[in-house]
Formats: C-alpha cells, sequence, structure tokens
C-alpha cells in the first residue's frame, strides 16, 4: 500500500478533528436554549411539554445508535485496514453472511420501534384530546399577516357582536386551553409557536385544530413555517400569554368600538386620512365596519388587518416591528435592542392610555411612508399594502390618530 | 420493435433495398467519432456519459444557487437576493438537485452498467435510450431557460397549491417548471420502461436474477419506482398546466377545490422519489465494499430483499410530508407507524456493510472513502428521518431546518457521497484512465469536513427554530453564528467539487504518461471488469456465462471449503482482450430520438407564449415519430458481417446456450 502524501493525511486529521468538534459542539449547543424565542426544545405549554418528553427519550435511542453505529464502522475502519506490509496474496476469511445475525438486526430494530411506535401512538391521542372549557379561537392566515377571531359566547359563529377580531398578535389567559383552529384566506400557511405546541397548516377551506396553553404569563413568538409566497420570511406571529384578569380586561376592551372623533388637530386630521386612503382595506369598528361589510377590500384575501385597537398590540407589519421601544423603569424610553426582543404595549394592552414618548415612531413612519420597501409585499396584485405616496405631514397626522387606537 | 416489422426489418442484412424509399427516411447515421456521433449515438455507454456530464453541468447550476442562498443566508438581514429572486433561487436550487442532478446522475449510471453488469451488448431499446437522453436535456435546457424570460419558479419544488397558481405567481416561472418537468418525466418514463425490459430480457446466459450485481437490482427497483411514480406527478402537473394555462380549477379554492390534492399527489410521487434517488447509490456501495474489504458482500439475498422492501414500503409513507396539513389523527398515527418501520430495511443494509467490511482487508481508496461515508452519513440522515416520522416530534421538525439538515445528510450524504464513490470506482472503465488517488482522498477529507460544516448546524438552527424558505432573519433569534459556519461549510464544499472537476482534467493528462490502465485495475468482482478500460462498444466480445454471484472474481479466485481464497487464474487469463468488434452486430445510430426530443420543448415554450409555436412543435415531434418509425433498421452500405456472429457472440461452452444467440438478436432487431 503506497503511502499517501503528507498534507492528504495532515487533511484527513483536520477533517475528522474537525467534525468530532463540530458534531460536539451542536450536541452542547442544543441544550442553551436562552436567548432563542423561537426554540423547540424549551417547551412553556402542556402540548410542547408533552411533545418534549417524546422527544427526549427517541433523541436519546437516535444518539445511542448513532454512537454504536459510527463507532463500530470507525473501529472497524481501524482494526480492519490493510497494513503496511500485509502480504498482498493473503486474503481475510470470505464470510457472505449469517442468517441468524441477519434475522437477528431485522428484528431488534423492528422492537425498539415499536417501542417508540407506542409512545408516539400515546401522545398523538393526548395532543388530539379536545378541551371542553376552552376558549375558541378561528387563526386565519393570509398573506403575511395572522387574524385571529375569538368565539367569546361559544355560539360556534367567531363574527357575532360578542365575538373579538384582532391580528398579529393573539392574546390569551395563562394556564387556560386555548383551543385554536388554523384556517386560511388565500394560500397555504403554517401556525407556529414553539413554545407552546408543534404547528398546524392553514388550509384554504379547511379547518385544523390546535391546542395551545401557556403555563405562565409571557411572550412566545412564532413564524409562519409554509411557504406561502413573497414575504413568507416575514410572516411571524406572536402569543401574548396574560394573567386572567388582563385577559378579561384584555377581552373587554377589546370589545369596545372606536370612541368619538379624537380631540387633538394633528389626529382628527389624522382621521380623515385614515378614512380617504387607509379604510379601503383597514377596519376601525364603529367607523367603517358596516361600509366593509357591503364592499368589501380589494385584497385577495378579502381583509387587511383590524386596527381597532391598533396600540394595544406591541408589534405590527406581521409582527416584524416593535410599535413600542423599550422603556426604562420611569417611562423613559430605551435605545432599541435587537427587534426579537418584542414591543410591549404595557397598560395599553388593557386599554390604558398611550404613552406617545415610547411609540417606537421611527418605523411606523417608515411603514407609512413605504411599506413595500419595509416588508416585500405585491400590492399591484391585491397582496399587501402598497405605497400610498403620502406627504410627511399626512404621515404625522396618521400616526397622531393611530396613536388614539387604544 | 413490433412497430417496424413492415419490409425494412425484414431485409436480410447487407442486402441493398433501392426500390423502396418512402418520403423523409434518412439513411442511418454512421459517425463513429467526433462530435455528431455523440448527438446520433445509442451506445448506452455514452449515452449514460453524457447523463454524467450533463448532470455535472446542472450540478454546478444548482450548486452556484446554493451559494446564493448561503451567502443571503450569511448575517441576519441579508441583502444579497431579494426575497422574490431568492425564492426563485431556493425553488429552481431544489428542483435542479432532485431532477437534473440525482436522478441523472442514478440514469448516468444504470445506463453505462446495467448492460454491462448483465453482460448484454446494449438495453433494450437503444434509439429510445437516446431520446430518454436528450428529452431530460431538453427539459432541463428548458426549464433553466427561464432565467432569461422572466424569472424562474418561485412556489418551492413542492410547488403547491393554491400558492402556484397565477393568482400568486403570475410570472411564467411556474408554467417551465412545470412543463420543463412534464418533459424530463417523458424521459424518466421511457428510461425506466427500457431499463426494466432491459434487465428482465437481456441478462447473459446463467445471470439469473439472484446472480445479479447488486447495483443492478438497487436501480432495477429504482428504476420500478420512476415507472410508478413519475406518472402521479406528470398528472399532477397536467391539471396544474391546465389551472394555469387554461383557466381550469383544479385547485381554485374559491371554487371548491381542496389544496391537499396536490400535496398528496406530489408526495405520492414525491416520497418513492427520495428512496429512487438514493438506491442506486446504495447500489454503488454495494459494489464498492466488497471490492476492497476483498471480501464479499454479507448477505447479499438480505441487501436485495430490503432494496425491495424499501421499494414497496415507499408507496406507503407519503403522507409524513403532510401530518401538520391537517389530515386528522388516525392518518397521522397510520404514516407515523408505517414511515417508522421503513427504518428496518435500510438499518438491514447499514449493519450488512459494516458487517461486509468487518474482518476484511480495508484498503481506503477514494472510492472506498467515500463509500464509509456514505455508510456514516446516511446514517445520520437515516436516525433523523426516524425522529420525524415520530409525528408529534414532526409537527415541531416539519418545515425547519432541521428538515434540510436530514434530507441533504440522505440526497447529499447518502446519495451523492455514493454518486462520488462510483465516479472514482468505475472512471477508469469509463474513460481508461484512474483519477489520481491522492487527489481523490484530499477531495473526500475535504467534502466529508464542507459537508457537515454545511449541514449538521442545521440540525440546531432548526431545532432552535428556524423556518425553512426564509430568505431573511432578524438578529436576536440565535440564529447568526451556525448560519455562518453553514455558509464556511458551502465554500468548503464548492472548493472539494471543484478539486472533483480539477482531478478529472489532471489525471487525463498525466494519464499519457502512464502505462495504459487494464480492464480490471481495483481487482473486482463482476463481470463489467471483464471488458476492456474504455469498454469497447460491443461491451463484450464473447458475452460470458454466468455461473454465481461475483462472477468474474471465482474466475480469478477459488475459495476453499474454509473460506479461504485462492487465486486461480491471473487477471488477463480471464479478462477479455480488445477485440476489432468484427461480426458483433450493434444497433445503428439514429438522427431522430434527438429531433423528437428538441420538439417537447418547442410545444412547451408554445403553450407558454403562442399556441402557433406549440402547433410548430407538435409538428416537429410528429416528424420526428414518423421518421422514427420508418426509418430502415440499418445503414445497407454498413460493413458488418452477416449473422455468422452468433457464434462468436459466445465462447466455447457457451454456444449451446440459447439465451445467448437471443441476446444477440434482441439487439439487433431493435435497431
Amino acid at each position: 500500500m503506497q503511502r499517501l502524501p503528507k498534507i492528504v493525511r495532515i487533511l484527513a486529521v483536520i477533517s475528522f478533528t474537525a467534525v468530532v468538534v463540530l458534531f460536539a459542539a451542536l450536541i452542547v449547543n442544543s441544550f442553551q436554549n436562552s436567548g432563542k424565542p423561537l426554540t423547540s426544545l424549551a417547551p412553556e405549554g402542556p402540548s410542547a411539554e408533552s411533545i418534549q418528553q417524546l422527544v427526549i427519550p427517541v433523541t436519546a435511542i437516535a444518539g445511542v445508535i448513532f454512537v454504536l453505529v459510527i463507532g463500530a464502522i470507525i473501529f472497524i475502519t481501524w482494526k480492519f485496514r490493510e497494513r503496511q506490509d500485509s502480504n498482498p496474496d493473503e486474503f481475510p476469511s470470505q464470510i457472505h453472511g449469517k442468517t441468524t445475525l441477519e434475522i437477528g438486526w431485522t428484528i431488534l430494530p423492528a422492537l425498539i420501534l415499536a417501542g417508540v411506535a407506542v409512545g408516539t401512538v400515546l401522545t398523538i391521542i393526548n395532543l388530539n384530546r379536545e378541551e371542553p372549557n376552552a376558549i375558541k379561537v378561528q387563526v386565519a392566515g393570509q398573506q403575511w399577516w395572522w387574524e385571529y377571531k375569538y368565539d367569546l359566547n361559544g355560539d360556534g359563529n367567531f363574527d357575532g357582536p360578542e365575538d373579538i377580531t384582532t391580528a398579529t398578535e393573539l392574546v390569551i389567559p395563562a394556564g387556560k386551553p386555548v383551543q385554536v383552529t388554523t384556517t386560511s384566506n388565500d394560500v397555504i400557511h403554517s401556525f407556529w409557536i414553539p413554545g407552546l405546541n408543534g404547528k398546524k397548516d392553514a388550509v384554504p377551506g379547511l379547518y385544523n385544530p390546535l391546542k395551545l396553553q401557556a403555563d405562565e404569563p409571557g411572550v412566545f413568538r412564532g413564524q409562519c413555517t409554509e411557504f406561502c409566497g413573497l414575504s413568507h420570511a416575514n410572516m411571524r406571529m406572536l402569543v401574548r400569554a396574560v394573567s386572567s384578569s388582563d385577559y378579561d380586561a384584555w377581552v373587554r376592551n377589546q370589545l369596545k368600538d372606536h370612541a368619538a372623533d379624537p380631540t387633538n388637530p394633528a389626529a382628527a386630521e389624522g382621521k380623515k386620512v385614515w378614512l380617504s386612503l387607509c379604510a379601503q382595506c383597514h377596519v376601525i369598528k364603529g367607523i367603517n365596519d358596516a361600509k366593509m361589510k357591503e364592499t368589501p377590500p380589494p385584497l385577495v384575501a378579502g381583509v387587511a388587518p383590524d386596527l381597532t385597537h391598533f396600540m394595544t398590540r406591541g408589534t405590527f407589519a406581521g409582527s416584524i416591528f416593535n410599535l413600542y421601544q423599550p422603556v426604562s423603569s420611569d417611562g423613559q424610553p430605551l435605545p432599541m435592542s435587537d427587534v426579537a426582543a418584542a414591543g410591549d404595549p404595557g397598560a395599553v394592552l388593557t386599554g390604558g392610555p398611550v404613552n406617545t414618548a415610547t411609540v417606537n415612531r421611527v418605523t411606523l413612519e417608515a411603514w407609512l411612508r413605504n411599506a413595500p420597501a419595509l416588508k416585500p409585499m405585491y400590492p399591484q396584485g391585491g397582496r399587501g399594502m402598497p405605497n400610498l405616496n403620502l406627504t410627511e405631514e399626512q404621515i404625522d397626522q396618521l400616526v397622531a390618530f393611530l396613536e388614539t387606537l387604544n | 420493435m413490433a412497430l417496424t416489422e413492415d419490409r425494412p426489418l425484414a431485409l436480410p442484412s447487407g442486402d441493398s433495398d433501392d426500390g423502396y424509399t418512402p418520403t423523409g427516411v434518412f439513411r442511418r447515421p454512421t459517425a463513429e467519432t467526433g462530435p455528431r456521433s455523440w448527438f446520433t449515438t445509442v451506445d448506452h455507454k455514452k449515452i449514460g456519459i453524457m447523463y454524467g456530464a450533463a448532470a455535472i453541468f446542472f450540478f454546478i447550476i444548482g450548486g452556484v444557487e446554493a451559494l446564493l442562498i448561503r451567502m443571503q443566508l450569511w448575517s441576519p438581514r441579508g441583502t444579497l437576493l431579494s426575497a422574490n429572486l431568492y425564492n426563485q433561487v431556493y425553488t429552481m436550487h431544489g428542483t435542479t438537485m432532485v431532477f437534473l442532478v440525482v436522478m441523472p446522475i442514478g440514469a448516468a449510471f444504470a445506463n453505462y452498467l446495467i448492460p454491462l453488469q448483465i453482460g448484454a451488448r446494449d438495453v433494450a431499446f437503444p434509439r429510445i435510450n437516446a431520446f430518454s437522453f436528450w428529452a431530460f436535456l431538453a427539459g432541463g435546457v428548458f426549464l433553466n431557460s427561464s432565467w432569461f424570460l422572466g424569472g424562474g419558479a418561485d412556489g418551492g419544488w413542492f410547488m403547491y397549491a393554491p400558492n402556484s397558481g397565477v393568482i400568486f405567481s403570475p410570472t411564467n416561472g411556474i408554467d417551465f417548471w412545470n412543463l420543463g418537468l412534464i418533459i424530463t418525466g417523458i424521459a424518466s418514463l421511457t428510461g425506466a420502461v427500457n431499463l426494466i425490459v432491459t434487465v428482465l430480457n437481456m441478462r447473459a446466459p446463467g445471470m439469473t436474477l439472484m446472480r445479479m450485481p447488486i447495483f443492478t437490482w438497487m436501480a432495477l427497483v429504482s428504476q420500478f419506482l420512476l415507472l410508478f411514480a413519475i406518472p402521479v406527478l406528470t398528472s399532477a402537473q397536467v391539471l396544474l398546466m391546465l389551472d394555469r394555462l387554461f383557466d381550469a380549477n383544479f385547485f381554485n379554492v374559491a371554487k371548491g377545490a381542496n389544496p391537499l390534492l396536490w400535496e398528496h399527489l406530489f408526495w405520492i410521487f414525491g416520497h418513492p422519489e427520495v428512496y429512487l434517488m438514493i438506491l442506486p447509490a446504495f447500489g454503488l456501495v454495494s459494489e464498492i465494499l466488497p471490492t476492497f474489504a476483498r471480501k464479499p458482500i454479507f448477505g447479499y439475498p438480505f441487501i436485495v430483499f430490503s432494496g425491495i422492501a424499501i421499494g414497496f414500503m415507499g408507496w406507503g409513507v407519503w403522507a409524513h410530508h403532510m401530518f401538520v396539513s391537517g389530515i386528522g389523527p388516525i392518518s397521522v398515527t397510520a404514516f407515523s407507524l408505517t414511515t417508522m418501520f421503513i427504518a428496518v430495511p435500510t438499518g438491514v443494509k447499514i449493519l450488512n456493510w459494516t458487517a461486509t467490511m468487518w474482518g476484511g482487508k480495508l484498503n481506503f481508496s477514494a472510492p472506498m472513502l467515500f463509500s464509509i461515508g456514505l455508510v456514516t452519513m446516511f446514517t445520520i440522515g437515516g436516525l433523523s428521518g426516524v425522529m420525524h416520522s415520530v409525528a408529534p416530534m414532526d409537527t415541531q421538525q416539519t418545515d425547519t431546518y432541521f428538515i434540510v439538515a436530514h434530507f441533504h445528510y440522505v440526497l447529499f450524504g447518502g446519495a451523492f457521497f455514493g454518486f462520488m464513490a462510483g465516479f472514482y470506482f468505475y472512471w477508469p472503465k469509463a474513460f481508461g484512465y484512474m483519477l489520481n488517488e491522492s487527489i481523490g482522498k484530499a477531495n473526500f477529507w475535504l467534502m466529508l469536513l464542507g459537508f457537515n460544516l454545511t449541514f449538521a448546524p442545521m440540525h440546531v438552527l432548526g431545532l432552535q427554530g428556524m423556518s425553512r424558505r426564509i430568505y431573511t432573519y432578524d438578529a436576536g433569534y440565535g440564529f447568526e453564528f451556525w448560519n455562518k459556519v453553514a455558509t464556511i461549510g458551502a465554500f468548503t464544499l464548492a472548493i472539494s467539487i471543484a478539486m472533483f472537476i480539477f482531478n478529472i482534467f489532471y489525471s487525463k493528462s498525466k494519464a499519457k504518461n502512464l502505462p495504459p490502465v487494464g480492464p480490471d485495475p481495483w481487482d473486482s468482482r463482476t463481470i463489467e471488469w471483464m471488458t476492456p478500460s474504455p469498454t469497447p462498444a460491443y461491451n463484450f466480445d464473447p458475452i460470458p456465462t454466468v455461473t454465481r454471484v461475483d462472477d468474474f472474481w471465482y474466475r480469478k479466485y477459488g475459495e476453499t471449503k474454509d473460506g479461504k481464497l485462492v487465486r486461480i487464474a491471473s487477471t488477463a487469463e480471464v479478462a477479455q482482450q480488445r477485440t476489432d468488434g468484427k461480426g458483433i452486430h450493434l444497433p445503428s445510430p439514429s438522427y431522430w430520438p434527438i429531433v423528437l426530443a428538441f420538439g417537447l420543448p418547442i410545444v412547451a415554450y408554445g403553450l407558454i407564449f403562442s399556441l402557433w409555436l406549440a402547433l410548430i412543435g407538435g409538428i416537429v415531434v410528429l416528424a420526428a415519430i414518423y421518421g422514427w418509425v420508418m426509418e430502415p433498421p440499418d445503414d445497407p452500405d454498413a460493413a458488418h458481417d452477416d449473422h455468422g456472429s452468433e457464434a462468436h457472440a459466445s465462447d466455447g461452452g457457451d454456444a449451446t446456450v440459447p439465451v445467448s444467440a437471443d441476446v444477440v438478436k434482441e439487439v439487433e432487431t431493435v435497431g
């Protein structure tokens, strides 16, 4: 056997070592899930926890098999390598097979898998068990944001006067089960809050069930996971789990229509701008909801985000931008950190007044100035928000008006 | 064959046919070298080589697309590609790699090796074979021409409805995707029929099914999968074509369509597709591991039957791609269980390969290294596959980078490593010179490193929430570090591919000063290694009679009762000498396969841009079919012997075996 050039041997050693180090680093890293808001490995609700109880043993079994097989191959390639000084006319003993061994390693994996199968079936049953007292929410995906409709009175209708329609952020009470039904108004999307449960596709014409429950109050990020066209990457969502009392207060506020005309003159002007331009697609209950039922928006999905209580959300534009800046303990805005830290509406969530100093005006104005520049959309085809060519004055007025929508 | 029962075929060859020249019937081309010989060839070896060359060409395109993806994802909010362009690039990357790289490389090996491994002179339908290749090439070029005609398809390689509809994708990209893949589908289908018939009917005397080399077995299973899977995809694509081009409503939800129809059809094709892509590579390593372990494959029947089992079970698992699509808990449970248990035959293969190496005398040549690479890397892909067969786990993992990692471990770490092993192993057989071993080994180690750097981090990225098919991600999600590692890995991988291409040219230039490579440079086992390298057009002279598995090996070596091997003949004694091939009747080249194949994209352009053009394309197709059908079976002037070749085609003891003569006749009459 001819010796390899030294450089090839060095490359082999580097490559082998690097791969081993890489695998070790990845295994260690998969245990480090803090600061990773979309991780599926840190469950914070019962559904996600029951999946995790399957993930751990199955991954462990896979890991053991991996180590055994790869270890065996490395051992074999070392032990049975052709030696430098071996006699080329000497051959290893010729074994063609061994039926008992073959049958053994056909049956053994089948038995291991049968064990995994039992756990799998039990978990599927558990995940699909209905919660009789769950809050019922219909989640509809459309390019490229999510709409949430709450059936508060439990009549099976999500559009009644006692029901809530909102967008972008799903507000739920912590510790209580929420029965979500996913559907879509255009293409297939997928609703995924990794901290709370696995994902479920939102398919137009279908109504798919998904249970969500958060153990503790908190913010749980999500990302659309079925490719849905141009801005699939920018179609995110957020679940805001709050205390039961906050949830009740939030519901009471959401049920209110838009109040009387704004007193601030800029906001009053902004309302006029809103009526002439935005009201074609967006709804504010108490202003144009009746008209909108007669002339639906000129959009493929037939709907744009409901803005009635816009300021109660911490994020906007498919949950990719923060509506609020981080604030210090005395209410002063702090510099924007990374966008993964979700904006916090604070007391506005339950209808409190908006502290305009904390609003993320820079991004909100940029959005109004030219929305498709911030998030790729296809307004010419009725999919997404167009550039409305607003003047700076109109933008200021609109922001002032939007700030009244608590 | 049956189509040409009319006069021309009845002629004893060599007779002239002055009185009979129907309109538009041309003499058959005769060039044996030069570019024209390649355009008109029906030689399975030349066609195999062209499949490989075209696939590597498309691999470079798909690879550049992959590098664009990785550069875009190098950092949060990448700006190299727009959302629109990224969606096109990732769609075309997936489509190219599946349909224009992995499938045709499998076809390249199947075309080149199957006739050689079963001891035939060519495939059953040589002109159809040429047509399959040209139609594949035409479809691939057509598909990629979309880049210059308004942009590539942007719906993902899975092209889910209704996002693939005109409303959501108004450019022509998806039409190119759809029609291009219908054309390559025709190519795959005709190729599958051809190779199945070849394997079942044209084996050398004594080559029973259970004596066939494992590559041929795996390629056969893979062709059966193609035969049944491609029509499902084509049907779905015809529906989509009618929707997009003729305002039909198969996938129009507003008119009551259920978008899951497309998902079911696509994955009924799509999952067998995965197995038909991997099985040829499994076949290759099943040839290579025993060669370099110096002992026979462990459990030949188990390897064969596990391959067949994968082929059957592969049909019952498709909905595991749809666990979260809303098919209901009963379906989810059923497909979860079937998917789990398909791991059993796959595991059997891994363990048999490992057992083949056990106790061997392992020579770590480049093909052997790549084969071991397949066994290890595929094990990782297989295990992650079992992990998401567990449906509740899959609801967290599907459509994340975990899946991207999984199938790249299967298709790159599995199929492509196997193909690399096959390239290094069969290069001397096909081209008559060895690829440089040192560069080959460096190639392996660099590819192993680049591959793992690229795809291993994607497991963790996916589990920690990075969604697939996103053109951008934000800072603060913890995705930055591993994305950088993956991008570095992708470029390492690109360098290793460049190293392979460099090796081809470098080794060729060095080969001039080296002694010619013999028929059997690796001391191999199966009968293709009996032929001189590069294999002559006639393959075997004479056709060997096969008496057992690894027939060629046992012409060189005998085995004592206690499993000891003794050499009984030198390679030179049992390998075949290059002859002038006189008296061996081979199918004649033909113009018509390439004409027919290139009529198809004209029809397709016509469907997109103007139905008049489709009419012209249709005329080309019809004219080509007419020319094909009426083509005389042979060039009357070609100098070939009469059918005395039958005796010639079989060595002494074989003359009594009638199959041998049939094989010769078969090739002749097919034309």
